[in-house]
């Protein structure tokens, strides 16, 4: 029985580890995708000064 | 938020693992207590086995994009490069983790230096720990990338020496259990929950490697964006 508790112990961290770093991830993609569009639309405000002036 | 290809893998991917997981856990048969040291133990290699597998899809990818980087100059080709390195030093750190709880059950160490397919495997995690952390620390540039992708290409030498290291050196880490002339030494529900957890680590290690990749399209963008908007220099 010992036995099976490591190997749940063992189980139980990686599991924790891979859904970590898959979230971890996903996360950055999202955030990096929501920034490129704020910066998108800064980078259009600014051309559109420059045309007016 | 609609989601995007690589995220849907990782989706059916990590769920898969996590089905394997269970699998393994409560309906695995169990080994010969003659056999093993620590039977309970074995229950490791559904983890293991599969990782090991996901960790040569990476270091293939790197190998490809490293030799595309080379060749084409192509900033696809440097995407799977650091995909490949990355989801490499992941799947690699879970094979060796999983194998140094088996070896410290089983053996009695959790590390056996003597062994080939020990060393040569942990090399290669090496290596992608050497490719991730210098990326991060070295500014992008023709030359940095030439470096890395010079260590992706020469590395890959250890992929082909670590498969056959079992089938020429039987040291102490265990010879392939399929694939082999005597049909090999599965039986039915073990072969069954290994390829559950193949085809799982598949799809994550995909699932993976797609993100890293329009993360990284996303970084050279945002760089893009962030020159043209500071006046273009």
């Amino acid at each position: 029985m010992e036995g099976m508790t490591y190997l749940a112990v063992a189980y139980f961290g990686m599991i924790i580890a891979v859904g970590l770093w898959t979230y971890t991830v996903v996360q950055r993609s999202r955030h990096l995708s929501e920034r490129i569009g704020a910066l998108e639309a800064a980078v259009k405000a600014a051309s559109r000064e420059v045309a007016e002036d | 938020m609609k989601m995007k290809v690589g995220e849907v893998l990782l989706l059916f991917g990590f769920t898969g693992v996590a089905t394997t997981m269970m699998l393994a856990f409560l309906w695995a048969p169990s080994v010969s207590i003659n056999a093993f040291e620590e039977p309970a133990a074995q229950r490791i290699f559904y983890w293991h086995v599969p990782s090991a597998w996901a960790a040569f899809i990476a270091f293939g990818a790197l190998f490809v994009g490293s030799a595309g980087w080379m060749f084409k100059r192509s900033e696809l080709m440097w995407r799977i490069h650091i995909a490949g390195s990355e989801a490499g030093l992941a799947t690699g750190l879970m094979t060796v983790w999983s194998g140094c709880v088996w070896g410290a059950a089983e053996w009695g160490t959790p590390w056996d230096w003597s062994d080939v397919r020990l060393n040569t495997f942990g090399l290669l995690t090496l290596l992608a720990i050497y490719l991730v952390l210098g990326r991060s620390s070295q500014p992008d540039g023709v030359e940095t990338r030439d470096t890395f992708a010079a260590f992706g290409l020469y590395g890959f030498i250890l992929v082909p020496f670590t498969y056959v290291a079992t089938r020429i050196w039987s040291i102490r880490h265990p010879g392939p259990v399929i694939g082999t002339n005597d049909g090999g030494s599965l039986n039915a529900d073990m072969g069954l929950i290994l390829l559950i957890g193949t085809l799982s680590f598949t799809l994550l290690i995909f699932g993976h490697m797609l993100t890293s990749m329009r993360i990284t399209a996303f970084e050279q963008r945002i760089e893009a964006l962030q020159i043209q908007l500071d006046g273009g220099k």
